[in-house]
Parts: structure tokens; sequence; C-alpha cells
């Protein structure tokens, strides 16, 4: 009995269009159709997902768990995943942990039970150890987050302390100097990465480093509005505001606005994720965009390496992956609607 | 007749031409259409970790020369795994051409083409525009890690695509050559505008684009002879190909092979064939055996400033003017020394001509010659 890895091979087309002829028959040639029916009976082919996964003790379910659906770039990742899982022919399984350890922890051990060919975990709360006491042998864990953090796992990160220096280092380039920073949550580690590279930044370029201007807040809009009522009242007031996400930086802005502070004219301010909103709000904001869907994209396939046993490691037991962050200057920085390009 | 085969990072082509990145290598049946028209090779168009969308418009061409402003790939790892299968199973060559923003993410890209079958790889981070205003590779420190971390990840030859808005091109190919490298190319396209449409105030693309066509060659040939002198890798030459003469001319200074694109776009798959048996011809003409001889046959004739003499050349009228209206060579004289009276009588003045020799490339007609005299 074959899989559609299988039909697909032999009839020399990919995996998707194969599912197509399945699911979609409308959408592909009808040469190409005969083709892989032809192929489909000659292979026993059944797409019977089920009755073929239990036939070879396998799902052709992954796994993706994520802190908080609520935040933008998490369903962004999750895309990511499903766009090469839907090409391996696999199904997707989405889990909201809510920044929770426990529940993260309930949801692995439920995975691993209901026998999840592979499974990629979002800014885990565990240790390496947790991860591993619960993962079953034959069952690949993914990380998406910093390898040094997880080591013995593939993984995927992005280096969120470089982000947060090059954010930081942008508004000293443009002569800030009283720079205040939103932070996110402290149990988070791109939270305290971020904060890292603010005051690396602050550091290297010879600036005090005042923690009068460090509020945290909990990456929602709220909090980012009262952050800013709170750094308003310092005196003097900050030049300039790192925000640790766009959504913090949007509560900022309306804070601002409401207290009669123009942006960028009187402070400016920079956000981080480079979510959509970020270039529909007024001023646009400046910010870090974190390549999100290519997480996604780049954990899945590192998922369907180890599951597939493809030698891409070369030797070496786990991949480690570094997207690098880019920084998008926009109006809330001082600047007018003017092309990235002008700035490296 | 002369025979055109190369050898290039390890691989035997059938002739120096190959077709570049972009447009016309961005699938695979394209990639053995560009075969058939006998190309020695083939390039894939950027192939990036998450598939670009493109902008419309993106393709403007004024005189000789084409802006674009795509970017990279539409198609994702998974498809080109197909593409680049299809052009191995028909027999070609197929050099991939790569992006990864990081080291690890390059290499995980070249590791994933490897395994479809790409010959070699090209390592492209050398893009004018949708990356700022230094190009990638324009930092030694990540050329040197990128290449490295590719070179040990991969066993198939790693070619480095550099890009001509450096400062200084010799440096890149030298640290793309410590860091293991098997190739460079140059030059990708040129930072550039191509025009404003003074009716509207608009620029003609909305942004800033890449730059290639006939009037970028001269920037082409002399980084590839930049990079000849300064490595011992295999060198291809990229910039405004568009004739047989100019296949002989990158050759001459150091490639050993050349990719070709705008002039395939403007001219066409059979433009290919012509170049070949313009090649062909010239070799046999000219009394050699492969296409192999001709490289870097112009490098020993090209000095350093300080090197060149100066030598007493002055301008010499060798034939009469056949054109009695035109006046393209006392316009051009800079120095007021060519003066054409009513008919076709023209003087140079001796006193005012300090030999600068444009005389000799403006006139039409090759009127004028160089003369080595007191």
């Amino acid at each position: 009995m074959a899989n559609i890895r299988e039909v697909a091979k032999e009839a020399g087309v990919s995996v998707a269009t194969v599912s197509r002829v399945l699911n979609h028959p409308e959408f592909v040639s009808p040469a190409t159709k005969e083709q892989v029916l032809a192929i489909m009976k000659e292979l026993d082919f059944s797409p019977n997902n089920l009755a073929r996964g239990l036939a070879l003790n396998k799902t052709y379910t992954i796994a993706l768990l994520i802190p908080n659906i609520m935040n933008p770039l998490y369903p962004e990742i999750a895309k990511g995943v499903e766009d090469v899982a839907h090409k391996h022919g696999y199904n997707l399984l989405l889990c909201n942990t809510e920044q929770d350890r426990k529940k993260e922890k309930d949801y692995l051990s439920l995975l691993m039970n209901r026998k999840v060919d592979g499974c990629i975990v979002t800014s885990s709360l565990l240790s390496p150890d947790e991860i591993r006491e619960i993962q079953k042998e034959t069952v690949p864990i993914v990380v998406i987050g910093r390898c040094q953090n997880n080591p013995g796992f593939h993984c995927v990160f992005t280096d969120y302390i470089k982000g947060g220096f090059t954010a930081t280092s942008y508004l000293i380039e443009l002569g800030y100097a009283r720079i205040a920073h939103i932070g996110g949550p402290e149990f988070l580690y791109e939270s305290r990465d971020k904060t890292e590279g603010y005051r690396k930044a602050l550091i290297e370029n010879g600036l005090p480093l005042d923690d009068t201007l460090i509020v945290e807040a909990d990456n929602e809009i709220e909090s980012g509005y009262l952050a800013v009522k709170k750094l308003l009242r310092l005196s003097p007031r900050p030049e300039a505001i790192f925000a640790s996400s766009d959504l913090v930086a949007i509560g900022a802005l309306d804070a601002l606005k409401t207290e009669g502070v123009k942006v960028p004219e009187e402070i400016a301010l920079v956000g981080f994720d480079n979510i959509k909103m970020a270039a529909f709000v007024e001023p646009k904001l400046t910010t870090v965009a974190i390549p999100v869907h290519r997480m996604g994209l780049t954990a899945a396939r590192l998922l369907f390496d180890a599951m597939e046993g493809g030698d891409t490691t070369r030797g070496r037991p786990f991949q480690e992956i570094d997207l690098k962050p880019k920084l998008i200057v926009r109006k809330s920085c001082g600047h007018e609607d003017r092309i990235r390009e002008i700035f490296s | 007749m002369a025979d055109l085969r190369v050898s290039f990072l390890g691989l035997t082509l059938k002739n120096p031409l190959i077709i570049a990145a972009g447009p016309l290598t961005r699938n695979g049946a394209a990639m053995i259409k560009a075969l058939n028209a006998g190309a020695g090779a083939v390039v894939t168009e950027t192939i990036v970790n998450e598939a670009s969308k493109n902008v419309r418009p993106r393709l403007v061409k004024q005189e000789q020369g084409l802006q674009n402003i795509r970017l990279y790939s539409e198609y994702s790892l998974e498809e080109w795994a197909q593409e680049i299968a299809q052009v191995k199973k028909a027999g070609g060559i197929c050099i991939a051409n790569i992006l990864g923003y990081t080291p690890s993410e390059m290499a995980y890209i070249a590791s994933y083409v490897e395994k479809a079958g790409a010959d070699a790889l090209e390592l492209n981070f050398a893009s004018p525009h949708g990356e700022g205003i230094e190009v990638l590779s324009a930092d030694p420190e990540r050329v040197s890690l990128t290449v490295g971390k590719v070179v040990e990840t991969v066993d198939i030859p790693v070619m480095v695509k550099l890009s001509p808005n450096v400062s200084n091109i010799a440096l890149l190919a030298k640290v793309a050559e410590h860091a293991g490298a098997a190739g460079v190319s140059a030059i990708n396209t040129v930072r550039s505008i191509i025009g404003v449409d003074i009716e509207t105030g608009k620029p003609l693309l909305p942004t800033f684009g890449g730059y290639s066509g006939n009037p970028i060659r001269p920037i082409g040939l002399a980084a590839v002879a930049t990079i000849s002198q300064a490595v011992g890798l295999d060198v291809s030459g990229i910039g405004g190909v568009s004739s047989w003469e100019h296949v002989l001319e990158y050759m001459m200074l150091g490639a050993g092979t050349v990719q070709l694109l705008t002039s395939i776009i403007l001219r066409g798959f059979d433009h290919i064939q012509e170049i070949l048996s313009g090649l062909e011809t010239w070799l046999d003409t000219h009394g050699y055996v492969s296409i192999k001889e001709i490289r870097g046959k112009a490098l020993p004739k090209l000095k350093s400033f300080e090197e060149i003499s100066i030598e007493p050349y002055t301008a010499l009228l060798a034939a009469p003017c056949p054109l009695p209206a035109c006046r393209l060579c006392e316009t051009a004289c800079v120095y007021d020394a060519i003066s054409k009276e009513t008919g076709d009588n023209i003087r140079i003045l001796a006193r005012n001509c300090t030999g600068c020799g444009l005389c000799v490339s403006v006139c039409p007609e090759k009127c004028f010659q160089m003369e080595w005299g007191e």
C-alpha cells in the first residue's frame, strides 16, 4: 500500500499535485490527472489517511504549539508550518499554550499519546530536559526559539538581542540620547534579549543606563498605553521610546496622542515585530521585522528532514538556523515616508 | 571547427554561455527551454527560504538598458526540488542561485538544493534593491562566514556572485577564495533609477532597482579583470553580453564562462545560436583549436596607472572624410585641435592636439588614427 509521496515520485509530480487530484481535480490538467490516477491504481494507493496511517503506524499529522493565539505573530508562524506540511501531505494540529508551563506540558503529553508524527514548539517555557522527558523517541521535536536554551533539538531562532540593539542604535544615530524602553514580560527570553540589546546599544554609544527609563509591559496594546502614562511623568521626559512589540507601540502611540504629545516631532517611537498594522497607523511605525512566516517554513522543513531521516546534517546531530531581523524605517522615528533603502 | 567546451567549477560545459538567474530560469520548463536553445548551463532564479511576491510593473527598458525591481523566486523550496529534478532528468547543468540572510540559513538552502540535484551553487547576496543601500555581500566578514558555512555543508562547488555596488570587489573575491569558494561571478545588476517621467514627476519604477544590458558591460569587464588579477578562482562574467564579441572580451579578461539574460530577453533564444556561430567562426579564422586558449589573453596588457608611460601620440587623419555634413570630430575635440572647414576638409591643429584619442572612436568612418612621433 503506497503513500502520497510514493505516488508523487512515481508520477514525477509534486505531492501538492497529487493532493489536488484527490481534492480539487478541476485544477489539474486532464493528462496529469489520468497519469496520477493510473499510478495510484498501480501502487494500490488509498486516500484514506486514517486507514493508511494505521497500517503504517503514522498519523500524517504534526503539531505546532504556540504561546498566544491572539498575538498576530504566531498565526504567521502557523501558516509557514502549514504551507510546508500541506506539501508533504500532512495535517497540522495547532495548540495554544497561553504562555502556561503546565498547559504546555499537558499538550505535549497529549500529543505524544495521540501519536503525532512530529512536533514544533514555539517560545517554550520548558527546559530541554523537561521536553525530553515527555518526548517519545520516535517523535522528532523542533524548537522555534533561542538555541542555547534548547540544546539537543533542531532549532530555528532569531537574534532578539541584535534586534533590540538595532532598534536602539538607530534611535541613537538619529541623535536621541534619552531613550526609554517598554520591555515585554520578563519570563519570556525574547523580552529579556530585546532589553539586553537596548542596554548594549546605550553602553556601546557611551550613553548612561537609567532604570527609570525602563518599564515592563505584557506585550498587549493596553499595557503600552499605561507604560507611556508612567514615562510621561518623568522629568525630563524621554526623547524616544523603544517598545518591545508593535502592539505595545500602538498602545504607546494612543497614550502619546491622548496627552497631546506629537510623534515623532516631540517623542520618537520604534516598535518590534512589523505586524501588518504597523504600516497603517499614523504615523507609520518604525519597527524591527521578525521573519515569522519564514520561521514556520524553516521549522517545518527541519521537522520533515528529521521525520524522513534525510541526511542534511552531515553528521552533526542538530541543525540551528538563525533568521535575520530587519529594521524597517518609517515615519514614527522622525522620517518622512521615504523608502527604507536610503538607510542601511 | 573550434572546440567551445569549457571546464568550469569542475563541470564540463558544452560551451561557455550560461543563462543568468532571473525570469528566464524561473522554473524547470523555462530552464529546459534555455538549454534546448543551446546554453551550456543555466542558473536558477534566486531560490529563497520564503517565496517572494513580485510587484507590478517591475521591468522597464530604456535605450539599451533594463531596470528591474523583481526580487526572488515565487516558488517554494519544495517546488524548486521538483524543478531542479526536471532539469537534471533532461540532462542539463543546473547551477542553483540561492539567498539566505545568515550563514546558517544560506547553508540550509544550499544543502536542500544539493539534495535536489543542483550541480553547483551561486550565492546571491548582491541584489541592489530590497536589501538596503549596501548589498549584503559588501561586508567581507559576512561573505567569509557565509561562504565558509556553505562550503562546510555541501559537496558541490560554491560560486559567489558579487555586486558592482561595492568599493573593493577584489577584497571580497579574496575573502570568498579564502573561505573555500570554487568560483566568483560578477557582476550582479547595478543600483539604478532608469529614468523619471518628467510630465508626471514620477520615477519610471517606484524604487531603486537593478540595471542591466549593454551599458553596464564596461563595469562588468572591469570587475572581471579585477577579480581575475586578485584570485585564482574560476570566474563567470556577467553584464551586457549581447554578441559573440562580448563573450570574447569577457574571456580575454579572465572569465571562463559568461552569463546572459537581458540580451536573451530582448532578442530571444535564437540569439544563443548566433553567438555560438560567431564564436566558432572567429576562433577558426584566428587559428584557435579551443576557446579555452583565449582565456586571460588581454590581462597581461592591463597596467597599473603608474606603469603607463607618456608617449608622443597625436591624432592623424588617415582617410579623407566621406561625410561632408558630419562635424562630430570638431564638436567632440575638447582641445579645439580639429577644425572642419567647408566640405570635407579637416585640419588638425598640431599645437593644440594633446593625443587624447577621442577622435579615433568618435568618427563613425574611422578616419582618425593615433600617430607616434615628435
